[in-house]
């Protein structure tokens, strides 16, 4: 084990809704929530703390959110002005590091391992990330700091809101014990369920079976939990993420009654594909295109297949495929491809089918022909 | 179903058939190719749902008609392993097929023919009729520009330009640009444009490359089709706009360089050595009478070559990524090539030097050294 390493996870308190009520103080007193209208078949993407008490909850149908609480107010998110808010806290998290890992626009990993104010004390420096956030943007946030990324984002959680809760190297295993197996990073309803089939609750009886017994049980995900279990996570900060996937997906107002509607709502996902491509700038290539769907009972399916570009044409009948596995309306259509880091191309041959080299890759001096 | 066949007359068709058929498949019957026996005519398809490939072999006297699929793989591995000379009895009884041949009997498992997808005849809006070998040539000397994994999806195939006087291609991947211009008489009224898959060229490319004999290529809104005496190809289209070639040919380059084409390829090739391999960039320094071209890699070793050639004016700078240039001078086939320059930051046109003959005419955009 190398050096002992600091990671602090800050997570913004219902972002969304706080950015909401700081531009709008006389929300401060009400139920409210962002998200889609529940008339369109929105969904809740944050709400605040008031909303919460109603057992609302982000991800959840607006529609259901409204029979829980009649008189919340369901704002229309601004994604624009909260990416803003975004770049700021990114600026003063720069102050500090620039190991910087966003999750999404409200939440962070920073390595603070090389940090030296406040005599190098992690803590003491993120309750002043805090206090500056708090102050310049008037947001509040939370933070958890740990020695690896599993651990900040646990202890983020735990003293939430405008809080912050410290694991330190010493206290990870009895943190641990008590651990339900359910706040494990990839731990869902379903991995839940069987753990729980197989009498495991915490993180301690996980860890009385041994790594060939969980991946017996777990596949590759069981090495995963044996370490976890056992507070190890060596995943570093990574600045810029490798994206596995771009997507895109619609949830349609009405749903699609007909494997024609679907392939009807096919070019407009495709526009919107092609300029996400278009934003990456060559920096990846394709190696896959996905059509995912979900039937008007939420049921989704996807079909994928090998391709090296998004066609158009593999998209109409990986959506028949897929159709065909429910055969009724559908409620969401979403089209995307899978990807890889464009430079692990295979080298070009010497006599120089040379043409790989990404367009528009900002080192290489390449000129293009025409600008598109 | 019922046939005897030579496996001689069998082996090449269903090579070249199976060859479109995809390791990986969606669908199971993907990976099977569809046998059809009618009128004496034995029939064989493999698709991958973009290229569909038909081949079609005579068979002895006395079948029966019908049609079913077979695993593609298995039937070419049977096919080849047979001996030269030896006579395949092919039958199907319910859902499997039995081959004899002398002593041996494979027995192999079938997909209904319902199942195979089939391209429907599309009813072409033109169509073009060719020697196979110049629709060869044509493909050959701009195929090398199309772009591989591009995402813009477009560029991952080829432009061809139908009017009643000529027929024209047009390949290239956003650096460098290949076009060529056949001077046929097509039954087409106005231009027509579609884009083909790359998949699409490298199959047809592969299937005419021994072949003799004319080719009539029809195109559809949705598909092109190449009708050959044996062969019936057919490819999905791209649906895209190709970015427009006119608007990237250069012009008003006042710097004319002509040279010996070999010599040139050879200079490059040498100097491409010590050239950074990824990006592959070399310094060409133009002055009367003489290019000199420059490479350096990380390592900081370097190489200079100097090669005569006829031209009179300033001298000026300019980088390239060298293995544009190298394919450009494998594609040309003249003697001596004309290079026609402007400035460090705009393209560069090639051609062969009696451009008259030639109709094949190469862009290439430099790099920023």
């Amino acid at each position: 084990m190398s050096v002992i390493r600091k990671i602090v996870h800050i997570d913004c308190d219902c972002f969304y809704a706080s950015i909401e009520t700081r531009d709008n103080p006389a929300l401060a007193a009400l139920p409210i929530a962002v998200g889609g209208a529940p008339e369109r078949r929105g969904v809740i993407a944050t709400c605040n703390y008031l909303a919460r008490q109603f057992g609302i909850h982000s991800a959840m149908a607006s529609a259901t959110a409204r029979r829980l609480c009649p008189d919340l107010i369901i704002i229309r998110p601004d994604i624009a002005r909260y990416r803003q808010v975004s770049e700021q806290i990114h600026d003063i998290f720069r102050d500090y590091t620039n190991l910087i890992e966003p999750l999404s626009l409200d939440e962070a990993y920073l390595d603070l391992t090389a940090n030296d104010r406040h005599d190098g004390s992690a803590s003491r420096t993120a309750a002043e990330i805090r206090a500056r956030i708090a102050g310049e943007i008037q947001i509040t946030v939370s933070a958890g700091i740990a020695p690896n990324k599993f651990l900040a984002k646990i202890a983020s959680d735990w003293n939430k809101p405008n809080g912050q809760f410290v694991i330190e190297p010493g206290q990870v295993g009895g943190f641990l014990k008590e651990l339900p197996v359910q706040k494990l990073h990839g731990v869902g309803k379903v991995t839940a369920a069987r753990l729980h089939r197989l009498g495991i609750q915490t993180c301690a009886d996980l860890r009385a079976l041994n790594r060939s017994e969980l991946s017996r049980a777990f596949g590759s995900f069981g090495n995963r939990l044996y370490e976890l279990s056992r507070g190890i996570d060596n995943r570093p900060v990574q600045p810029s993420r490798i994206r596995k996937s771009v997507s895109v997906e619609n949830t349609f107002a009405a749903d699609l009654p007909d494997q024609q509607a679907c392939l009807d709502a096919l070019p407009g996902l495709l526009q919107q594909l092609e300029r996400r491509l278009n934003g990456l700038h060559g920096q990846y290539r394709i190696t896959g295109q996905v059509v995912k769907l979900k039937f008007n009972d939420f049921v989704s399916t996807t079909v994928e297949t090998r391709s090296v570009h998004a066609d158009p044409g593999q998209y109409q009948e990986l959506l028949k495929a897929g159709f065909e596995r429910g055969s009724r309306p559908v409620r969401l259509v979403g089209i995307g491809v899978r990807v890889a880091p464009a430079a692990i191309q295979a080298p070009a041959p010497a006599t120089g089918t040379d043409d790989l080299i990404p367009d528009s890759a900002p080192h290489d001096g390449q000129l293009a022909l025409f600008k598109d | 179903m019922r046939f005897t066949v030579s496996r001689d007359a069998l082996l090449k068709p269903l090579q070249l058939v199976s060859g479109v058929v995809e390791r990986r498949q969606t669908l199971p019957v993907l990976s099977n190719i569809l046998v059809i026996l009618k009128d004496q005519e034995l029939s064989l398809t493999g698709t991958d749902l973009e290229v569909e490939l038909i081949g079609r072999v005579s068979v002895e006297p006395g079948g029966e008609s019908g049609a079913v699929t077979v695993p593609a793989r298995k039937l070419v591995d049977i096919c080849k392993s047979l001996a030269d000379g030896s006579t395949l009895d092919f039958s199907q009884s319910d859902d499997k097929v039995v081959i004899k041949s002398g002593r041996s009997r494979f027995t192999l498992a079938t997909l209904p023919a319902s199942e195979f997808p089939t391209i429907e005849d599309e009813k072409g809006t033109s169509s073009v009729t060719i020697e196979q070998q110049k629709l060869k040539e044509l493909l050959d000397s701009t195929s090398f520009a199309m772009a591989q994994q591009d995402v813009r999806y477009y560029l991952n195939g080829m432009l061809f330009e139908v009017a009643p006087e000529y027929l024209r291609v047009v390949a290239t991947d956003g650096h460098r640009l290949a076009m060529q211009t056949l001077s046929t008489s097509n039954e087409t009224s106005g231009t027509q444009q579609l884009i083909l898959p790359r998949k699409g060229i490298m199959e047809l490319a592969r299937l005419i490359s021994e072949g003799a004999g004319e080719l009539t290529l029809m195109f559809g809104s949705n598909h092109i089709r190449a009708r050959m005496l044996d062969y019936t190809f057919t490819s999905k289209l791209v649906d895209g706009k190709f970015p427009d070639y006119n608007r990237v040919l250069p012009k008003g380059g006042d710097k004319n360089v002509i040279g010996d084409r070999k010599e040139l390829r050879q200079a490059f090739s040498r100097v491409s050595i010590l050239s950074n391999e990824k990006y592959r960039g070399v310094r060409l320094i133009l002055g009367s009478g003489e290019l000199k071209i420059l490479a350096n890699n990380p390592e900081q070793e370097e190489a200079e070559e100097a090669v005569s050639v006829d031209y009179e004016g300033d001298s000026m700078e300019i980088g390239f990524n060298v293995s544009y240039l190298i394919d450009v001078l494998t594609a040309l086939n003249s003697s001596r090539v004309r290079i026609i320059l402007s400035d460090a930051n705009s393209s560069a046109l090639l051609e062969a030097e009696d451009s008259e003959t030639a109709e094949a005419l190469y862009v290439v955009m430099p790099m920023r050294l």
